[in-house]
């Protein structure tokens, strides 16, 4: 809350002089820093330092294998204890950038003899890098409008749930930092197309190169790019400036993108990078025509230049579409064509329709991320669609495309975040102005601002428009003193209600570890539920060091990180049949799941079972996925619609589905469940998740055992049995013959009690005094 | 692509009559190899009696006409209307109390992910009008309108921020009754 009040007192006081000027944006950056990173803490201050929920684990392991072996034996490593029998080539499946770039500030901080623990700086990373996004959203609005306006988008970015909810401290995900560099590519390609040099352009070009290192949604920048190239041609603002920007951010970039191990060709091989070349051939094809222009008359070639640039982009489709087919190109994968086909995930790749963040968004999800920002999102718009330029091509662009992507997916609500904050910031900043403006500030002062501030940049010309406008009205007439504070009241209102809802929402959705657990009692006392590190100690502790863990992929990286065994699937879904093959046996009967066991050399099986504590988030929820996902490869075995009562019902009481009631994951999930009582309402075997009783009370378990289950039941683990354990022949009471010893006992008829020396002798029914 | 270029100087001929003649007219001393690479298909083919003309509708549209399409697909969007063509929701859901009587609810409770067409269209609507609000209020600055159109304009653009932000807060509410407390 205090930035607000800061950014409010920034905006009018802006216009005094440059030093003054200066000092408040930084002290207003620094303090968006701040605010940014202290309201990333919550997880920290409630829970501990610890690292969330699944990808984030394998992140610090990876991170932790460097640091412990250096460079390139990461980017050598062969891990075998992931994808069991296949394994991982980790060095040349990941995105290093995140590694690396924590890797680094680890050396850095050790050679300053600081010792911090290598887990303390990936839980901090992201809130730190919040910081940098937050000084990239302002240099890259204040580029597009001014300097207020970049304030503004500063502070909301600092603190917008949006993005918080991928950069809490211990969320340590490439996205994290890749919002950073998404942002600061941006500014750096808008200070090149404004002065068209090879510098500014070679620096976007370095900055894309971090970002393809840190995350795969570099596919938005390479293609968000050309877009705004292919805009401005067809828009007739076609400059040399555009020519050397574009050419040497797109040569340089496609030349170092190419040197991450895990994009290797795909730049010039897969249809999502391809948009990118064909701009670049049809920005030539247009540099040639103003060439040819140049030299002959000029009416008719705009008409040719018009015609000519269109067919070559139609040549140039054209020859991708070829190429692709003649299987030069590989056609966009599965994830990038789910974004334009929307149903095209949920019928081909249940793998990726299975995944929650891929979920289609909901318009809780917009203002739960957003709130006021998505009302003043298309005022910003609205701005710079009247008083475009081209720098305000692009964020026009950035802003339809981000919003489409984020109603496809709510993981990408992400990429909307940073421009909603700036063309927010570009809105507030406009309306403070109108409102908020004393009538004292005279023309002459403004225009010294300007000038001193046109001292460093002399191209810009944002922002000068709408003051220049405003300030004619108000020597004519002046906007009321009420109205003026009625509006200065609602606006702050608004802002102090955003800056509240933000940090409710980040208070209660985004910072819990989901490692950890919380439950709050009626009185308020908190409990926590360690289940999961629990579990995870024990097999780390009780189990062989190469025993092979069978689990449900999402907890692969888990077992990786925490117990250290191997793992058959995890987060890193890159093999679909193999994950395919677990989903088989999570929904096969015992004997036909132990085959599968025996040929992956299953040791343990793992499950998450939420029954008794009612966490919704547990493998019996997600079952219908792994049936979807196992029928997709194996149709002949599993069928959905087995699972499925006769109205169509997924239930798990007794009118559930036999198959259902017998499957391997049920049995695993409910085994002894049946004799437990949680309390003295509810009957015996009742889950709290589903709420119901459940349907098969008596499981009995020939392949496998019990090995552990943790205090609220959460995580069960299962020991495979060998073949010799349980296919014994069963004899009969009577028949068994025991052993007899050589040893016969002395004891005869009269001899049969034994004796205690000076044994007390206890007198029944009486009462020792 | 030979005879596609012919067929774009056709066109530009019809465009501007006797363009090679124009041609070689202003800049016979500079351009002699250019012009002999645009006379050279003419020596295979001839020019077809064809007539392009740029359609009169194509042109570069207004802003105001981009900025409606922008707010309507802004308002689509941000009403889940993705959401609602793949998971295909009821419009309006219903539930039946104590007496066995069935009522409509209009939103989906508890669930973040999940929302009837209905809630999603109408809290859309909202987020637009706050948009439209913002927007009033910055139109209140042009110079002809009279005083009384000023305030009007400035009280409209307030009360349509104000309601929208207002109603979508009752509608968290309503979607997650515990929204903002503790």
């Amino acid at each position: 809350m205090s930035q607000a009040g800061t950014k409010k007192g920034a905006v009018s006081k802006l216009n005094r002089n440059a030093a003054i000027n200066s000092l408040i944006i930084c002290v207003v950056l620094l303090l968006a820093w701040v605010a940014g990173f202290a309201s990333r803490l919550f997880a920290v201050i409630r829970f501990e330092s610890i690292i969330h929920e699944f990808d984030p684990w394998f992140n610090y392991r990876a991170t932790a294998y460097m640091v412990k072996h250096g460079f390139y034996n990461f980017l050598n490593w062969f891990d075998e204890r992931a994808w069991y029998p296949l394994g991982r080539i980790v060095g040349g499946t990941v995105y290093p950038g995140l590694m690396i770039t924590s890797g680094s500030i680890h050396y850095i901080l050790h050679l300053l003899n600081i010792n911090v623990h290598i887990r303390d700086i990936c839980v901090f990373l992201a809130p730190i890098f919040s910081g940098l996004t937050a000084i990239s959203t302002y240099l890259l609005t204040r580029e597009l409008w001014s300097s207020g306006a970049g304030l503004f988008a500063a502070c909301f970015i600092a603190i917008v749930p949006g993005y918080i909810s991928r950069s809490v401290a211990g969320s340590y995900d490439n996205e994290g930092i890749a919002i950073f560099a998404l942002q600061f590519t941006y500014f750096l390609w808008i200070k090149s197309v404004k002065t068209g040099s090879v510098f500014w352009a070679v620096a976007a070009s370095l900055s894309y190169f971090y970002m393809v290192s840190a995350w795969g949604g570099y596919v938005f920048i390479i293609n968000l790019i050309p877009l705004h190239v292919f805009v401005l041609l067809l828009m007739g603002r076609y400059s040399n400036r555009l020519f050397t920007s574009y050419t040497t951010f797109y040569i340089l970039g496609l030349v170092m993108s190419m040197q991450i191990p895990f994009v290797g060709f795909q730049p010039i091989r897969t249809s999502e990078h391809m948009a990118a070349a064909g701009v670049f051939a049809l920005l030539f094809a247009v540099a040639v025509l103003k060439y040819l222009q140049s030299m002959m008359s000029k009416s008719e070639f705009k008409f040719l230049v018009i015609w000519g640039g269109s067919l070559a982009a139609g040549l140039v489709f054209a020859t991708v579409v070829a190429l692709t087919y003649a299987g030069y190109i590989a056609p966009w994968s599965g994830r990038f064509y789910s974004l334009w086909d929307t149903g095209y995930a949920k019928i081909h790749i249940p793998i990726i329709a299975s995944v929650s963040e891929h979920q289609p968004t909901t318009w809780f999800s917009f203002f739960f991320d957003l709130h006021v920002l998505i009302a003043t999102f298309p005022a910003g718009l609205w701005y710079c669609i009247k008083h475009v330029n081209d720098e305000r091509v692009f964020v026009i662009l950035y802003a339809l495309s981000a919003v489409y992507f984020a109603g496809v997916m709510v993981r990408l609500m992400l990429t909307l975040t940073p421009v909603v904050c700036m063309l927010s910031g570009i809105a507030f900043s406009i309306l403070l102005e109108l409102y908020l403006r004393e009538e004292d500030s005279g023309p002459s002062e403004i225009e010294g601002d300007e000038s001193t501030q046109g001292g460093k940049r002399l191209y810009d010309k944002a922002g000068k428009a709408p003051k220049i406008k405003h300030e004619q009205v108000k020597e004519q007439d002046p906007i009321g003193p009420n109205i003026r504070s009625i509006a200065a009241v609602v606006l702050v209102l608004l802002l102090m209600l955003f800056v509240v809802h933000c940090t409710w929402v980040t208070s209660n959705a985004y910072s819990s570890p989901s490692i950890v657990l919380a439950s709050y009692g009626s009185d308020g006392t908190r409990q926590i539920l360690d289940d999961f590190r629990e579990a995870y100690f024990w097999l780390s502790q009780n189990t062989a060091d190469d025993a092979r863990v069978m689990s449900w992929w999402d907890y692969g990286y888990q077992i990786a990180g925490m117990a250290n065994r191997t793992t058959l699937v995890d987060n890193n879904t890159w093999n679909n049949s193999h994950i395919a093959l677990v989903g088989k046996a999570m929904s096969s009967n015992e004997s036909a799941a132990y085959e599968i066991m025996t040929a992956l050399d299953v040791d343990y099986v793992l499950v998450i079972f939420g029954g008794v504590i009612g966490y919704s988030g547990d493998d019996i929820n997600k079952f219908l996925w792994m049936v979807r996902i196992a029928e997709g490869e194996h149709p002949k075995d599993i069928r959905e619609s087995d699972y499925f009562t006769e109205q169509g019902e997924f239930r798990i009481d007794a009118e559930g589905s036999q198959i259902l009631l017998n499957c391997l994951m049920y049995k695993l999930s409910y085994y002894k469940f049946g004799e437990l009582r949680l309390d003295y309402r509810s009957p015996a075997g009742f889950d709290r998740t589903r709420n119901a009783v459940i349907g098969n009370k008596d499981i009995n378990l020939t392949y496998l055992e019990e090995a552990y289950t943790s205090e609220h039941w959460l995580v069960r683990i299962y020991r495979v049995k060998k073949p010799d354990e349980f296919n014994r022949p069963r004899i009969p009471v009577a028949n068994r013959v025991i052993k007899s010893s050589s040893f016969i006992s002395k004891k005869n008829s009269k001899r049969k009690k034994g004796l205690i020396k000076n044994k007390p002798v206890v007198i029944k029914g009486k009462r020792s005094q | 692509m030979t005879w596609n270029l012919t067929q774009l100087i056709s066109a530009s001929n019809v465009y501007v009559p006797r363009t090679i003649v124009a041609v070689k007219k202003t800049c016979i001393e500079t351009v002699l190899n250019m012009e002999q690479f645009f006379t050279l298909p003419f020596a295979l083919l001839e020019v077809p009696p064809i007539r392009l003309k740029k359609p009169s509708w194509l042109k570069q549209p207004s802003p105001m006409l981009v900025f409606s399409l922008v707010l309507f697909s802004y308002f689509l969007v941000t009403g889940g209307i993705i959401y609602d063509v793949i998971v295909e929701p009821p419009s309006v859901g219903s539930t039946t109390d104590e007496h066995g009587h069935s009522r409509p609810v209009a939103f989906m409770p508890y669930r973040v992910n999940g929302q009837y067409i209905m809630e999603g269209l109408a809290s859309s609507f909202l987020f637009s009008v706050g948009g439209l609000g913002f927007i009033i209020l910055d139109n209140v600055h042009s110079q002809t309108m009279p005083r009384l159109n000023r305030f009007l304009m400035t009280a409209i653009g307030f009360i349509c921020v104000i309601v929208s932000f207002f109603t979508t807060w009752v509608f968290m509410k309503m979607k997650l009754p515990g929204y903002l407390q503790n």
